[in-house]
């Protein structure tokens, strides 16, 4: 007998952060005098405002801000699938801090050396950061394949060893004296990804929907792709039916590397344009959280990633604008990926019951009918 | 299915040979005190019922009262599934009833719900002539009402007494009253005849005794009606008969044993009443006196099963397609899993492999697929050696494998039908070109397989681990039979399946052989390795120790050679070996 089938990641999802933001109202009312401006805040802070004014007519306010929060989301996004890769082969590889900063690094040294070639240095640049990325996300791989070495050991060693790697060299010489603090030499305007066509937002923008696609493409469609899933949904199957576990591990957090890789040529081409020595670290575990909450589903991640990347210019924007102190964003971040790291929430158990208790013929219209309540579902993913 | 007549009795017949023949190991000693168990645990003084009515209990059972009533029970799952449509029977103190049907029938939801794991939605149960209502598992133990389920929920690395004290344990101070446990243990074993080695790790006693263990556990718990979920699924014939023997005198105290089962022998073994179950429906019920096979399977799949037609084969004096020479497999310690090794097998033919479980199948199937490297020996494959250890090389030469442990190793429950089908040739045009898939090839041969083979699932791209257990094992047959390997290795193929499935698996290994494969069949169901095979050879401790054709050899001969009692000395099943004699005695001159 088939058992019932489990809600839709999606909808699981939706009704986590609808948990967690009534949680967060709960605790602005105790901390604030003005828990609807300070919620009103963090929701649309960072999202930009049309306003009216006699001379200029209608225009977007907080551009600035929102373009902030977008970039934010292309580096989460990268982030998220460099973690996602790894999940996928059910392996816990942590590396994605280490991938991007030595990724950020070559590929702002090959910048930095390199003539403009018209401008289309850049793409070489990107070569090099997806190369340094995947190679350094080998290495683990290899270690774990080759020498039994657990890759939540190894890669949270690497990030420490690519973290000091990338501080020793800007601080042993590959560094700007005219800078005023440490850091590389800054790329030539022309050495930068360009801008698309018309706006002032950089072409790395573009990955938001590129990479994700991308790396769809590459789990549902290749062969690659196949083993990773069906090593990392069975092992012993994989092992069983003669796929190449091996390689599919060493493969699948080299694949991660690539995207962290990504990631890094946003920092340096996109965002900064040079890399300070005191480049905080951490920022891979955010892609971790990002690539939980979409599922481990690549389509999912932009939407994560965005919705992460919301959270913090709205909190932000709370900081500024209500009495409520910054800190208290992170606890209702933590309290989302908390409350969507549950399995099991209240809601279905909830949905359940409800089910189970409606009469059979309504039951049948709604339950069987998975086919004609999809369009809303679809709906809430679009949207 | 064959042997539905001879099944029961014959088997009832083996003559176990004395315990204490200089038998070293502990796991072999059971079964051999278990056949002495029925004479044992007759009805006791306080049975008021006189021997001969309990073998007839047809007419005995008038007399008892009501057990338990299931009244027109209701139950339909929330993604509008209906497992049961207003099923009903009725079971009187002192009978075994059987619950029949194939896999997705509604046998275990009945179950469910008379345990309290699930809520009917309508209809009513009454036990010991009260209405019940169970919320819960701890509700219908109350009452009186135990589970066995199918997988057994003991603690391994604990006790037999421990296992059994569980949920009751006697209190030293903070600390378990081991002595005390130990004495309730058996005293509950002395009360019910189920003997048991009360102070051995569960986890060491063979699959039976294991099984034993369980039902103690829900007597101990004061279980007056006892269910049961395909309780024989991982016994050998010698165990099932040992199994049946003590449900029996177990109905002869007074209880009542409800199971579920969709082998039919079984049915006309142990079982006093039975009802079937047809897609949620009750398709029949009444006497298991003078129940023809036919009529159960009509009840059972709407049509009658049509009798399986094989040819034998004489393959002797053919190139081997498949060679096993001196294959060894040695452990840390105790004998070796695999002692010397020596078989052929010729394309289009099926050698079966007879053996009580644990004397090697799983390392020889193993080996065969390249999970395990054998300590020596060599594997031909058409007259070139075959890589040892390399799964991969393995199945890329030809190699197919029918998992013992399909559910675990033979799929991912997380992917799609279609990837699951797609892992045997997914490297190779048209699944794929150049590194990418063709998913639209994928799904179309996928659904394909759906309707070919009758697998219940929504469409192509539905989860494996949404289908039921027996759609699952469809699938994972399916392709392993779809790659066309050039010899396939099948492991216990129909454990676990029912009974339509297990014939259409039957006609599709015949198929395969017939369009030249090789076909090592490894399987505790004599009935059917007698049915497929064309040649058997027996496997004990790791030795093949006989070698028959499988026409010239009847069920006692191959049990009693299972058990190692005449010769362990190995011989080897190459196409050119002779044959080992038959039993001269009683044997009958095969079936």
């Amino acid at each position: 007998m088939s058992v019932a089938p489990a809600s839709s990641p999606g909808t699981r999802t939706g009704g986590a952060i609808g948990l967690a933001l009534l949680v967060a109202f709960v605790l602005l009312c105790i901390v604030s005098t003005e828990p609807v401006n300070a919620l009103r805040q963090l929701l649309t802070g960072a999202l930009p405002m049309p306003h009216w004014s006699a001379e200029t007519g209608w225009v977007w306010q907080r551009l600035a801000r929102f373009t902030g929060v977008l970039n934010n989301a292309v580096t989460l996004t990268l982030l998220g699938l460099a973690m996602l890769f790894g999940l996928r082969a059910r392996q816990f590889s942590m590396g994605a801090d280490g991938q991007m900063m030595l990724a950020a690094l070559a590929a702002l040294a090959t910048g930095v050396w390199l003539p403009p070639l018209g401008g289309f240095s850049w793409l070489l640049a990107a070569v090099v950061a997806m190369a340094t990325g995947f190679a350094w996300g080998l290495l683990p791989g290899w270690l774990k394949t080759r020498f039994d070495a657990n890759e939540i050991v190894t890669t949270l060693m690497l990030n420490i060893v690519a973290l000091q790697l990338f501080r020793w060299i800007i601080v042993q010489g590959f560094n700007d004296p005219a800078a005023g603090f440490l850091a590389t030499p800054a790329l030539q305007p022309l050495a930068l990804a360009p801008n698309i066509p018309g706006t002032q937002l950089s072409c790395l923008l573009l990955l938001l929907v590129l990479a994700p696609l991308a790396a769809q493409a590459l789990l549902a469609k290749t062969t690659l792709g196949f083993e990773i899933r069906v090593a990392g949904d069975s092992l012993p199957f994989a092992r069983q039916a003669g796929l190449p576990v091996a390689r599919t591990v060493i493969l699948s957090m080299a694949l991660g590397g690539l995207f962290a890789g990504l990631a890094g040529l946003q920092l340096s081409h996109g965002l900064l344009g040079r890399l300070p020595a005191d480049l905080p670290a951490g920022l891979g575990f955010q892609g971790l959280v990002v690539a939980l909450l979409a599922g481990n589903e690549p389509k999912r991640v932009p939407i994560a990633a965005f919705g992460y990347a919301l959270l913090e210019g709205g909190a932000q924007a709370m900081e500024r604008n209500s009495d409520v102190p910054r800190e208290l964003v992170k606890v209702i971040q933590a309290l989302v990926v908390l409350l969507v790291a549950c399995e099991r929430l209240p809601l279905r158990e909830l949905r359940t019951w409800a089910s189970s208790k409606l009469p059979a013929a309504l039951q049948h219209r709604l339950g069987t009918g998975r086919g004609s309540a999809s369009p809303r579902a679809s709906a809430r993913e679009a949207s | 299915m064959t042997g539905f007549s001879s099944a029961g009795s014959a088997r009832g017949a083996i003559a176990w040979p004395a315990p204490g023949s200089g038998l070293p190991q502990a796991g072999r000693g059971y079964p051999q005190e278990d056949s002495q168990l029925p004479a044992d645990i007759g009805p006791g003084p306080d049975s008021t019922r006189p021997e001969s009515e309990i073998a007839s209990s047809s007419q005995a059972v008038a007399v008892q009262p009501l057990l338990l009533d299931v009244q027109a029970l209701v139950k339909r799952y929330a993604n509008g599934v209906l497992a049961n449509d207003a099923v009903s029977l009725q079971l009187r103190r002192g009978q075994v009833h059987a619950i029949l049907g194939e896999n997705g029938a509604g046998k275990s939801s009945l179950l469910k719900m008379l345990y309290g794991l699930e809520q009917p939605d309508a209809g009513q149960i009454v036990f010991d002539g009260q209405p019940r209502h169970f919320r819960g598992p701890a509700d219908a133990l109350q009452a009186g009402i135990g589970l066995v389920p199918q997988h057994l929920q003991l603690l391994r690395s604990m006790t037999v007494a421990e296992n059994l004290a569980l949920g009751q344990e006697p209190m030293r101070g903070l600390r378990l009253d081991h002595a005390q446990a130990a004495a309730a243990a058996q005293r509950a074993m002395q009360q019910y005849g189920l003997a048991v080695p009360v102070q051995a790790r569960v986890g060491e006693l063979p699959a039976g005794l294991q099984q034993r263990v369980a039902l103690l556990k829900a007597l101990h718990r004061g279980a007056r009606l006892l269910l049961l979920d395909e309780p024989t699924a991982l016994l050998t014939p010698a165990e099932c008969d040992v199994l049946f023997a003590s449900l029996r005198a177990l109905a002869a105290q007074g209880l009542g044993v409800l199971l579920i089962t969709h082998k039919m022998a079984e049915v006309e073994a142990v079982a006093d009443r039975y009802t079937v179950l047809r897609a949620g429906k009750v398709t029949g019920s009444g006497s298991t006196q003078g129940l023809s096979p036919q009529a159960l399977a009509t009840m059972m799949m709407g049509h009658a099963l049509p009798p399986l037609q094989a040819r034998r084969v004489d393959a002797r004096g053919r190139p081997a397609r498949l060679s096993l020479q001196g294959l060894t497999v040695l452990r840390p310690q105790g004998r070796p899993a695999l002692d010397r090794v020596c078989l052929q097998i010729a394309g289009g033919e099926i050698l079966g492999i007879a053996g009580v479980e644990g004397n090697g199948q799983s390392e020889l199937a193993d080996v065969l697929a390249g999970l395990c490297k054998p300590t020596s020996g060599t594997l031909l494959l058409d007259d070139s050696q075959l890589p040892l250890g390399q799964a991969r090389q393995m199945r890329s030469r030809g190699m197919g494998r029918i998992g013992e442990d399909r559910l675990h190793d033979g799929l991912a429950p997380g992917l799609s039908i279609a990837d699951n089908l797609a892992v045997a040739d997914y490297r190779r045009p048209p699944a794929s070109r150049l590194g990418w898939l063709d998913a639209r090839w994928l799904a179309r041969r996928a659904a394909e397989v759906l309707q070919r083979d009758a697998v219940v699932a929504r469409d192509p791209k539905s989860l494996m681990r949404d289908l039921s257990g027996g759609n699952m094992q469809k699938l994972v047959m399916a392709r392993e039979i779809g790659a066309e390997p050039r010899c396939l290795v099948a492991n216990q193929p129909t454990r676990g399946v029912d009974v339509g499935a297990a014939q259409r698996l039957h006609s599709a290994l015949l198929g395969l052989r017939d369009r030249g494969a090789a076909v090592l069949l490894l399987s505790a169901d004599i009935d059917e390795l007698l049915a497929l095979s064309d040649r058997i050879a027996v496997l004990f401790e790791g030795r093949l120790v006989a070698h028959f054709a499988a026409d010239a050899v009847s069920t006692r001969t191959l049990g009693l050679y299972m058990t190692g009692a005449f010769g362990t000395q190995p011989i080897a099943a190459r196409l050119d070996a002779p044959f080992t004699p038959g039993l001269p005695a009683a044997d009958g001159g095969g079936r």
